[in-house]
Parts: C-alpha cells; structure tokens; sequence
C-alpha cells in the first residue's frame, strides 16, 4: 500500500482517480490547487504524486512539477524531487506544447490520457511505485 | 541611388535589348543605303550620264557594305557577352558605327559635290538616327560634326585643296568658290541640324518618360498586388513611389480608428529619428488636413513652409521639398502618401499626376489587404470561440466519463448485468460526444490561419505507420486485412507532425470504421513526379454518388454512412482536406456505393 497525492481542481477527476487507486489498495490524499498540493507534499510525503497538467492556469501543473525537479542544489523541494510524478494530460492535442517523457523539459515520469482509465491508471502508478 | 532629374534620357536606365535592338536597325538601315549609293551611282552614271565620280562613289558604296558587314559580326558578338557587359560595350559600338557612318557620309558628301551637293539633307536624316540612339549631348555632339565636315569640306574644295566635282550640269562651276553661296549653306544646315536633333531629343525625352512611367505603373501594380498581407502591401507602395519618382524616401500614413490621427505606417529611406519624430494629427497638422480632404499639395521649401508641423526635423532629415497626395479608397480617403526630395522645388505637374496615379493603385491593393485582414481576423475569433467552448465541453464529459468508468469496471462493488447494459450505453453516448469535441477541436485548430507548428520537412511514413497502427485494433477486431505498402527509403514531405497524424489518422481511421467484417483495407506509398502520393482503399459502403461533392463540408455525413448507425460527426474529412490543402497538398476521393472507396493524397516532395 502506497501514500498517493491527487493534484486536480476537477474534483470528478479526484474522485474518479481516488475510487480507482482505493480499489487497488493505495491510500490518496487530495489536493485541488498547485499550493495545496506543495503543502501536502510537505507535511504528508506522498510516494508518489498524480497531477493534473492544468488546474487554474494552463501551467500550474508544469510549474509544479518543473520546482519539484529542479536541479539546483539549494531547492526548497530538493527533499522531493525523487518522488515519481504521474501527469494526468488531456493536453496534446490542445496546446502547442508538446510533452512527452523524452523531452527532459517536462520532468515527470509517466503520462496518464483522460479521461482517466482506472485500470490503466492503477497500472502506471503500480509500475513507478515498483520502479522507485 | 542618386537624384536625377526625371527627364534624362540616359542610356543607362533602358534595357541592354534596347540599346541592342536600335543598334540593330541601324545596321538594318546600312545595307540599304549601302546598295542604294551603289545603284544611284550607277543609274546617274550611266543612265543620266551625269558627271559623277563613279569609281569613288561606288568604292564608299562598297566600303558602307563591307564595315556593315564587319559591324554585324561584332553585333551577334555582343550579344553572347555576360549581361553585365553588354550595355557598356553596346554603347561603344554604337559609336563605333556612328564614327564610320560620319566618315562615309562626309565621303559621299564630298563626291557627290561638297557643298553644291544634293544630298546634304540626308546627314540630317542620320541625326536624327543617331539622336533617337544616343543619350544627353552626344546628338549635338554629332550635329556640330556633321556641320564642321561640311564646312571642312567645303573650305578644302573651294581652296582647290581637294578636287570639286560638279554633279550637276546647270550649276555654274564657281558656285562651290563663292563664299556667301557657302556661308548661307553651312549657317542654314547647321541651323536645321541642331535644331531637328534638339527637337527629336525633347520628343524622345517625353517619350521615355512616358515609358518610364507605364514601366513603374505596373511595376507598382504588380508588387502592391502580389501580396495580401497589410504591412507589405505599404512597404512596397512607398518603395515603388520613391523608385518611380526617382527620389530617396517615401512613406505613408494612414488615418486610424479615432479619425484624427495619422500615424506612419509604412517608410522607404527615412531615418529611425525622423519616423519617431513624433504623432501627426490631422488638428495640428494643416498640410495633412487639406491632404486628407482630397487635395495634393506640393510643399516646394519644406523647412520653412508653416504648414511643416515639424519643421526641425525636416531640416535635420535633410528634406528640401515633399509631394503630398491622399489615398483615397472606394468610399473615403484611407491616408496619404508623401515622397521627399532632398532638392527644394523638385516636384513638378507632371510629378503629382504621376504620383496620384501610384496612389490610386496602391489604394485598392490596401483595401483589399484590409479586408483580407479583417476576415482573418474573424476567422481566428471564430476559431478561439469554437476552441474555449470545446476546453469547457470536453472537461466536464472528461470528468464524467473517468467516473462512469470507475462504475463500470466495477470498482465500487458489482453492478447488475441490468446497471451494467445502462452504463454501457450511457459510455457509447458519452465516448461520441467526446469524439464530436475531439473533432470540433481539431476543426478549430485547422482553421486558425497559422499552424501552431511552421511546417518542416518529415519522414511521411512513419505518420502512416503510425496511422495503421492506431486502426490495427478495430480491423483486428474485425477481422479486416489492413496493409500498408510503403517504399524503403523516407519520402519527406513538408508538415507538421500533428497535422499529418491527423491526416492518415482520419483517412485509415474512417476506412476501417466503414468497411464490414472481413474487408480489405490497403494503404499505399508511393514516389511520383507529382509528389509523394498515398492511397488509401477500402472495401466499405462507399459513398454515394449524390454525396460526393458535399464531402468536404463540415458537419456532412453521407446517407448510407448515417443510416449505418456508426457513430461520427461529420467533420473528420473537411479537416482532412484543410490540412491536406495547408501542406500544399491534393486530395481526391473515387468511390462507388457498396464497393469501396479510395482516397488519394498527393503532397509535395519537401527539398532536403
């Protein structure tokens, strides 16, 4: 059983990702903003992190990943940057970013399509908790 | 480029082939002359037995044959010389040619009676050659020669220097010795010399001014109407000012939204300090008020003209006088255009019209490119629209979806195979109206005129590839033979990534989801003069033949394609074929109901 954030403003989201991770066992925590969810990685130490690409500005999720990862030494996150990151996205076929696991722009680990796929969901989770 | 006054002639500023085909006619007109003093020679000689010199005027005769014939070798020389080279040593030739005609003309002169002769009017006939050929003084140059070998010979032969023939039997054998008989003859043919060449100068003037200024009309026509972008239909409207006025600056203002200010929109040759001098409205500024009312006003001292509204900048910008003409649109003045000369009281009559004339085109092609700009503009606040309400659909059907899911797969406890039917149904529902935003989506974003990515060259087959692999699945299910026949060797095309996925995604998508259980559906690559040509070939419904034109229409969906009860939306082919056009591409359609349909997509070869 693993401790696992949930970082989206769409609460169906939350709860849809909660009921599926539940349903295998995990514990979820949630967090609905950018904010929150960097306070909750700080008091709670997810082992793993589910995030929402967009919340209430089109990069909140990036730029959270983006400090969580951050190379400088001196982070305030650098504790967390080896927590794996999951990225909910139903983005690449609206914006002009492109993401991807190869491009190291977006530091995140693996990509999840909404709408969300419990079992696939579960899969990728159960994979980086494995790989970690 | 420097100033220089619109009325030069200049054989600088006309075309080599020009200068190369008046050269020619001279050479032309040689042989006709040649063989004309031959034949006069002969038929005065013999048939009139005048007392000419027949041996010596049949050797000038002669010799005009002869240099033409040389002069004609060197001309198809010249005219396998580098481009670069060929006006200058053009224009030496001709006076080459010139040269020697003076000196067979004042031989023929001198033979047929010096200054009793009857053809000393047909000197005046080659003046006016030489004139129509060569540029500023020579002609006059050459009317002073001609009058001088005149008088030369006419000196020579009355001081019994060289021989005098006289042709004419009635004339009194002491007329060429008579000096009043040779002043008035030298004085009149000297008069009627200059001033024939100066009066075919000023015609010819007129004349390449004229050309001058059809050549820069629809050099003006063709540049300001080649583009439909704004800002360049203004930058080459005062550029083609300038040049056509010969000057060194342009620019143009146009009046904007608020009706009072004319901000400078486009400039040609004008310092970065001198565009940003300051704001110019139409309240302070009278010169453009009276512009804007229709009037042309020609500002002949520019830095001491009150109507100047800056006059300090005009001095440092070294403008001497300015021509201001108002563009004016099909239902009001759009601005005005200016051109500047360093010169005080450069601008003529002549200039204004001209000007006016520029002006005039440059308006049409201005709001042409207004209105083009305006309905790109529309366009892409359509697209937006279409592209914020689609984010606020697809979330919520997202969000319910990833719940209805949850349900479904049972997480929360098993369902009756009742519930279970439901939910299923309810997930069909939802998963079309998601593939309806998915396809409005894309719509959107085929339609906003620039690609989010500039098209680059890439590898098409691996798009198709992955276009077939996406289709596998369904066909599997299917059992549908999908096969994809490609050539070895990458064929790039240029494009986007997203915009070719997009393209086979739909094609092979659409293919598989309309054939029937067992078909075939083929994918095939190939290499032709035309392009990198692909088709894809099902055996499905097809389309009917009533149905085919409206394909490309959004929102269309063939009869038997709705009756069938599979779920689209219509708008797959009419992004396609957005696409397929944005990536200067070709698509064609051939079906036959019941039988199958193929799609063929051509698209340019990109330049590796």
């Amino acid at each position: 059983m693993a401790k696992i954030l949930v970082i989206d403003d769409d609460p169906d989201m939350v709860l849809a990702s909660r009921l599926s991770l539940e349903g295998a066992g995990h514990q979820v925590l949630e967090a609905r903003t950018g904010g929150e969810g960097l306070k909750k990685i700080k008091a709670e130490k997810p082992d793993l992190i589910v995030l929402d690409v967009m919340m209430d500005t089109a990069t909140e999720g990036f730029q959270l990943a983006l400090k969580l990862r951050s190379r400088e030494p001196e982070a305030e996150y650098a504790a967390y940057s080896k927590i794996p990151i999951l990225m909910l996205t139903a983005i690449h076929t609206t914006t002009p970013l492109r993401f991807g696991p190869e491009q190291d722009y977006l530091p995140v680990d693996d990509f999840v399509d909404k709408p969300i796929d419990p079992e696939v969901l579960v899969r990728k989770v159960e994979a980086l908790l494995k790989k970690r | 480029m420097a100033e220089q006054s619109p009325a030069s002639n200049s054989l600088d500023d006309r075309l080599p082939h020009d200068v190369a085909l008046a050269s020619a006619r001279l050479i032309l007109t040689r042989w006709v002359a040649g063989a004309l003093v031959i034949l006069l020679t002969a038929v005065s000689a013999r048939l009139l037995r005048l007392p000419l010199p027949e041996g010596p005027l049949l050797l000038t005769g002669a010799s005009i044959l002869i240099y033409n014939a040389v002069l004609s070798v060197f001309a198809a020389r010249i005219r396998e010389a580098e481009p670069a080279q060929q006006l200058r040593r053009l224009q030496r030739f001709v006076v080459l040619q010139v040269a020697l005609d003076w000196l067979s003309m004042s031989a023929f002169l001198h033979l047929t009676g010096g200054i009793t002769s009857p053809a000393i009017p047909i000197f005046v006939i080659h003046m006016v050659m030489v004139t129509i050929l060569l540029p500023g003084i020579s002609p006059y140059v050459y009317a002073t020669l001609g009058t001088g070998a005149l008088a030369v010979i006419a000196g020579l032969e009355s001081t019994q220097v060289v021989a005098h023939y006289t042709v004419i039997p009635g004339l009194s054998a002491d007329l060429h010795r008579d000096p009043i008989y040779i002043g008035a003859q030298v004085s009149f043919f000297g008069i009627v010399a200059y001033a024939t060449v100066h009066l075919v100068a000023l015609v010819m003037s007129r004349v390449r001014e004229t050309e001058r200024q059809v050549t820069a009309l629809l050099q003006t026509s063709q540049a300001v109407s080649s583009t439909l972008s704004l800002p360049d239909v203004l930058q080459r409207l005062a550029r083609s000012a300038a040049l056509a006025l010969q000057v060194r600056r342009a620019s143009i203002r146009l009046l904007d939204e608020t009706g009072e200010n004319i901000p400078m929109v486009a400039a040609y040759g004008l310092s970065e300090t001198y565009q940003n001098k300051g704001p110019v409205s139409l309240s302070r500024s009278p010169l453009d008020r009276e512009a804007m009312a229709g009037q042309t006003i020609v500002v002949h001292d520019a830095p001491r003209d009150p109507r100047i509204q800056y006059p300090k900048e005009v001095a440092e910008e070294g403008i001497g006088s300015i021509l201001v003409v108002p563009i004016t649109g099909r239902s009001r003045t759009l601005g005005v255009l200016r051109v500047y000369s360093e010169q005080a009281d450069r601008f003529a009559p002549a200039d204004v019209s001209f000007v006016l004339a520029i002006a005039r085109q440059g308006a049409v092609a201005i709001e042409n490119a207004m209105a083009h700009e305006a309905l790109q503009n529309a366009e892409r606040a359509r697209a937006l629209f279409v592209r914020t309400v689609t984010h606020e659909l697809r979330a919520p059907v997202s969000g319910a979806q990833s719940l209805l899911r949850v349900l479904v797969r049972g997480m929360t406890g098993e369902l009756t195979p009742q519930q279970g039917e439901i939910l299923d149904r309810v997930e069909t529902r939802l998963q079309n109206l998601m593939e309806l935003i998915h396809d409005l989506l894309a719509l959107a974003a085929s339609k906003t005129v620039e690609l989010q990515e500039a098209p680059r060259p890439i590898p098409l087959q691996e798009s198709i590839q992955h276009a077939v692999e996406l289709a596998a699945q369904e066909a599997g299910e299917k059992q549908i033979r999908l096969r994809l026949e490609a050539p070895g060797e990458a064929i790039l095309v240029r494009a986007t990534p997203d915009g070719l996925g997009q393209i086979f995604g739909n094609l092979v998508g659409n293919a598989v989801k309309y054939t029937p259980q067992g078909g075939k559906v083929d994918v095939l690559v190939s290499l032709r003069s035309a392009g990198a040509v692909v088709t894809v070939t099902d055996t499905g419904m097809g389309i009917p033949a009533e149905d085919l034109p409206h394909l490309w229409e959004e929102f269309f969906r063939a009869g038997n394609a709705r009756r069938s009860g599979i779920a689209g939306t219509g708008l797959g082919l009419s992004i396609v074929q957005r696409l397929v056009e944005t990536f200067e591409g070709m698509i064609s359609v051939q079906s036959a109901e019941a039988q199958g349909t193929t799609f063929t997509v051509t698209l340019p070869i990109a330049a590796s």
